[in-house]
């Protein structure tokens, strides 16, 4: 993975120019023209003319920064992200990136990206913003940035409703499922296993509901909404529920999700700033919030 | 089944489409190459060869994942910065097919590589030999003698090497591209019901390749004219 790849400030705002006489270099000049096949018909030097082929054929598009907010989302995470069965991308981040766009006055336009190279297109400027449910994380900040948080749900142990919870060391000895690489594991790992809690991980979060359901586990800790939706309101859920406090701890949890920008976007980190801050005041968050939830998700 | 569950399946459906193109045009880059790779090992030149084993080298020791993401991530990355650092503002897109296409043919073109030279060592020497004799050229060596000799050799590798490509398209969901696994694992997020979509893919994955299977063996049946089966 890219770990230690940061990415150089862009220069502020150019409109794109279309005249030769102003360009310097053979690359400067091949943007300007808007590389995409087609437009390199003109007779320049051979070398030239190669490097041109070699760029065009790379690309479908060459473009400036225009009006449009290209913005990622991996719809598999309902009912945050996710797609109609008309292949429409819904859910809560997307109707949230919506009115930041209208309160920033530009367009969205949702590409989709699997997770795993969510960061990398990121870096490799597929789009412009991450608006999908991504944790604001220590490691993730070190090679990007965030905006302030659009979202914060807080995670909690869930147990059967027959074990008595009085505070993490009462369930010594338990068995607790987690997901891999999340922050319910670090947080398992680093508050639960110390107390003597056994904390096994899984790749995915069904399948620790599955080894619970076949009772080689005794419970899980997992985001309140998540766990609401994919276990305990579905058969073979009923006998368990939620125990102790929300867990907040920004040393685990992370302080929430935020929309994910490239280092040195700082003047568009500003803009969806206000624009959160301004949804937040002017209703459209609450109006976004009570049509998937039935409280106020923005958190503590 | 409810009409909801069916709408994703026809979307799935269609998106194999697209898993099946990404395949096939995969398996054009991975001959080129392969033969390419497998002329460059077999040239006897040492640049060449140390070019050809290179390239085996690398893309075979690496996960197909990590390459994806070096190739497609890296090589965009790399562009970019570049464009910046020349004071550009414009950024480069890569088309994700063609992109897909590429990665995932560049990658198998390596298992090609060793599956042609294999095939291509067992012919005899004096086929080649006598076809020189004869006046030959090296290319019409090529075409006349080697290659309808080889496709027997080779069909065996080459086989197992498109079945694990087209399971392996499973993968350019990293770089955008839609294809089944990831609508399937979009449409089980959306509904909660996974099994259904994903028995799905597997079923369509399953009538590709069964297809490719067929297709496959009628090719060995015609290349294997005038041979004997041996058993033992």
């Amino acid at each position: 993975m890219i770990v230690a790849y940061q990415l150089p400030v862009p220069s502020t705002n150019q409109p794109l120019r279309q005249d030769r006489q102003t360009v310097e270099s053979t690359f400067n000049f091949l943007l300007t023209r808007r590389v995409c096949p087609g437009n390199i018909s003109e007779s320049y030097s051979m070398k030239k003319l190669l490097l041109a082929a070699a760029i065009s054929a790379l690309c479908a598009t060459a473009f400036a920064q225009g009006k449009d907010l290209k913005v990622a989302i991996d719809a598999t995470y309902e009912p945050f992200t996710f797609k109609t069965a008309d292949g429409k991308p819904t859910g809560f981040d997307v109707d949230i990136a919506n009115a930041i766009c209208e309160q920033i006055k530009r367009k969205c336009v949702f590409v989709e990206q699997a997770w795993d190279g969510m960061i990398p297109g990121l870096m490799a400027k597929k789009y412009d913003v991450i608006i999908s449910s991504m944790s604001i994380t220590e490691e993730r900040l070190k090679q990007v940035d965030f905006t302030d948080k659009y979202y914060n749900t807080p995670s909690k142990i869930v147990l059967k409703k027959d074990v008595k919870f009085d505070g993490v060391a009462s369930i010594k000895g338990k068995k607790i499922g987690v997901l891999k690489a999340s922050t319910q594991e670090k947080y398992a790992l680093g508050e639960l296993k110390t107390k003597g809690v056994e904390v096994v991980s899984y790749d995915a979060q069904d399948q620790v509901y599955l080894d619970i359901k076949a009772g080689r586990l005794d419970g899980t800790v997992a985001d309140i909404l998540e766990v609401g939706g994919g276990f305990l309101g579905k058969p073979g859920g009923e006998a368990y529920e939620l125990k102790g406090d929300e867990l907040y701890i920004p040393k685990y949890f992370g302080t929430g999700a935020g929309v994910a920008l490239r280092k040195g976007q700082g003047d568009l980190k500003k803009e969806i700033n206000a624009a959160i801050k301004a949804i937040r005041t002017n209703g459209k968050y609450k109006a976004i919030n009570d049509k998937y939830f039935k409280f106020d998700v923005y958190g503590k | 089944m409810t009409s909801n569950t069916q709408s994703y399946l026809l979307v799935i459906l269609q998106g194999s489409l697209l898993t099946v193109g990404v395949s096939l045009g995969a398996l054009v880059v991975s001959i080129i190459l392969g033969l390419l790779g497998a002329a460059a090992k077999l040239s006897g030149r040492p640049v060449l060869v140390a070019i050809g084993t290179f390239y085996t080298t690398i893309i075979r020791g690496i996960p197909d994942l990590v390459l994806m993401l070096l190739v497609f991530y890296g090589g965009t990355i790399g562009i970019n910065t570049l464009l910046e650092k020349l004071g550009s503002e414009a950024t480069i897109d890569i088309e994700p097919f063609a992109a897909g296409v590429i990665t995932i043919g560049f990658i198998y073109g390596a298992y090609m590589t060793e599956t042609f030279r294999g095939a291509i060592l067992s012919i005899p020497k004096g086929q080649m030999e006598a076809a020189w004799a004869f006046g030959m050229s090296r290319l019409q060596t090529f075409f006349r003698i080697t290659l309808p000799q080889m496709v027997r050799y080779a069909l065996p590798g080459f086989t197992n090497n498109w079945l694990v490509l087209i399971k392996a398209t499973a993968l350019v969901s990293l770089i955008g591209l839609q294809e089944m696994t990831y609508l399937a694992k979009q449409a089980s997020a959306a509904t909660r019901s996974p099994f259904v979509f994903f028995l799905f893919t597997g079923a369509l994955f399953l009538v590709y390749t069964s297809i490719s299977l067929y297709v496959l063996k009628k090719v060995n049946a015609r290349y294997s004219l005038g041979t004997k089966r041996g058993t033992l």
